[in-house]
């Protein structure tokens, strides 16, 4: 099965000019930011992953706003995903490239897989990158006056500012509740 | 008066062939319409009979799980994702909890992994139970609703009893399913396992609801009216799909023999014979039908997992009292009810995720709307509509 993955692997690095790793039965190509639109074809049409399953990214940041921050410090950078795949066997692949996390531009895969608009479009809003190209870059999810990516790592939680977790905790417990004596029951 | 009546004929050939100035209507659907399945807007322009350009516009329900998972530990985001398809909540814990165990390496007992796959296709039936009960209702027959809700109910009571939960069981934990699965007392030295007579009521309900699968074929590939509004309407080839992503039975109803559950392990599907359905044409009838015969294969895997479920054995893996997924990444994918659902989970280390993205069937099952209600006509966009079957919760997330 590793076997096979890895010959998988192998052969879409090969034909995509990319790099390949296998992070836990995922097979991830990464390609240089450029060859991203063409990786794309080459997958539809010589290795015959017609499906396309879904695109989005990822915020490698170091100062965080919500959630834990990473335990080693990263490049800062953005890295955009997306997952492609065929309707035989089940292979799939997720593609990676690198984007400057300050203006992040790419081509767009409208031409290629028609289903990526909505997922860039969804990924504009969230992220802020610019996907060249792409017929209508509107809000998808957020009102059109929204301002800010919010899945941006520096974008705050509004409602764990407004209430910090986990809250007050509970002093007084519920009639018949378990004693600290006992505290499984 | 030859001449005359040539004149007057002529006359009224040029009246008729004067193209009419025919302003294009702007239709509104929704937010607030039964046929969305929650809160769903579409913008189309209606010229004559036909709509064109249509738009859908979404968010009115996004509730941004992406971002609360951020700030939430792995046990605490099953509650969240139950939320997402809440028609088949059960079903959309399966890939996280797969994807955290594949980063933490942990074995499931075999005990649990039986007890989630039954779960998880009753979540299916009961899924598509909703469909052929609100289907045919948009289409303007409402009888088959009452034998669907009814059956769907009696699996609704059966999950319930196992996970205490109709819609939301966040019965799944890392490592296995709830050890203190199961109705009365529990206490940690003598677990419940499943309840008492779960799995001879599951047979039993099985037998029912493949009996109502009969009842409503008949119902429903009996009524004229049903199948000459959705025989050959909203044709979707194909290689569209596959380009738009479109999976799970609206994808087979094209044609396409593919399911995730023959071709990726995140449950032991392997272990039992069920065929994979396809349609012939791809248009509503086909999706009609397909979802009607999965319900059908679901109940024939739920028979097959009950003769087979080891009696006894351990329901949860050793897994440490505070759950930290190690450093790495992962997709995994399931067959959803409504298509594939996966979740790209990133983990560093901690107790809650980096980063989980979301892969929700119905969002890509939607962006077909613009391409399949091109040029259809205004009623049949509820009857391509409700048979993409899509739920708004599953798009917005």
């Amino acid at each position: 099965m590793v076997h096979l993955l890895q010959g998988f692997a192998d052969l879409v690095a090969e034909a995509v000019g990319g790099r390949a790793e296998i992070l836990h039965d995922t097979v991830k190509v990464t390609v240089a930011n450029e060859g991203w639109v063409t990786a794309h074809s080459v997958a539809r049409d010589d290795l015959d992953l017609v499906f396309f399953s879904w695109l989005s990214a990822i915020d490698w940041a170091n100062d965080v706003e919500a959630g834990d921050p990473l335990k080693d410090e990263v490049e800062e950078r953005l890295e955009l995903l997306s997952t492609v795949g065929d309707l035989t066997e089940g292979k799939r692949v997720t593609f990676s490239t690198t984007l400057d996390s300050e203006s992040p531009v790419i081509s767009t895969l409208v031409d290629v897989y028609a289903g990526s608009n909505w997922h860039e479009r969804e990924a504009a809003e969230m992220f802020g990158i610019v996907f060249t190209g792409h017929p209508d870059l509107t809000k998808l999810y957020l009102p059109d006056h929204f301002i800010g990516n919010p899945l941006r790592k520096s974008y705050p939680l509004l409602s764990r500012e407004v209430k910090p977790w986990p809250g007050t905790v509970d002093v007084e417990g519920m009639p018949d509740s378990p004693t600290t004596e006992n505290p499984g029951a | 008066m030859d001449v005359g009546q040539d004149a007057i004929r002529h006359l009224s050939e040029v009246q008729v062939s004067v193209e009419l100035e025919t302003e294009d209507m702007t239709l509104n659907i929704g937010p607030q319409h039964p046929s969305t399945h929650g809160v769903l807007r579409l913008v189309a322009r209606v010229d004559g009979e036909r709509c064109y350009d249509v738009k859908p516009v979404i968010g009115y329900m996004h509730r941004g799980y992406e971002k609360l998972s951020e700030v939430r530990t792995y046990p605490q985001i099953t509650a969240l994702i139950n939320r997402i398809d809440w028609v088949s909540g059960y079903a959309n814990e399966i890939p996280f909890i797969v994807a955290a165990e594949k980063l933490m390496e942990v074995e499931v007992p075999e005990r649990a992994q039986f007890i989630r796959l039954i779960l998880t296709e009753m979540a299916r039936i009961s899924s598509h139970l909703i469909f052929m009960a609100s289907y045919p209702l948009e289409l303007g027959a409402a009888t088959p609703l009452f034998f669907a809700l009814r059956e769907r109910e009696r699996v609704l009571d059966l999950l319930e009893g196992v996970t205490g939960g109709r819609f939301h069981p966040n019965f799944n934990r890392i490592g296995g399913v709830k050890p203190n699965a199961g109705s009365g007392p529990t206490t940690r030295k003598t677990p419940q396992d499943l309840p008492a007579g779960f799995l001879e009521d599951t047979r039993d309900a099985m037998d029912h609801v493949l009996s109502v699968c009969d009842e409503i074929e008949t119902l429903v590939a009996g009524n004229e009216i049903i199948l000459a509004r959705t025989k050959g309407i909203g044709i979707l080839p194909p290689e569209v799909a596959a380009a738009y992503g479109v999976s799970g039975p609206n994808l087979r109803a094209s044609g396409v023999k593919f399911d995730l559950r023959k071709v990726e392990n995140y449950l032991p599907y392997d272990r039992f014979e069920f065929d994979v359905i396809v349609g012939e044409n791809g248009d509503c009838w086909d999706r009609w039908w397909v979802r009607l015969q999965e319900i059908r294969e679901a109940a024939k895997i739920i028979q097959q997992a009950i003769d087979g479920i080891p009696p006894s054995g351990p329901l949860q893996a050793k897994v440490p009292k505070i759950i930290k997924v190690p450093k790495g990444e992962t997709y995994v994918r399931a067959e959803n009810p409504k298509g594939e659902m996966g979740y790209y989970l990133v983990s560093d280390g901690g107790t809650g995720p980096y980063r989980l993205k979301i892969r929700s069937a119905s969002f890509s099952n939607l962006t077909i709307l613009p391409w399949i209600l091109e040029g259809v006509l205004v009623p049949d966009i509820i009857a391509v509509m409700g048979s993409l079957d899509f739920v708004l919760g599953d798009v917005d997330r």
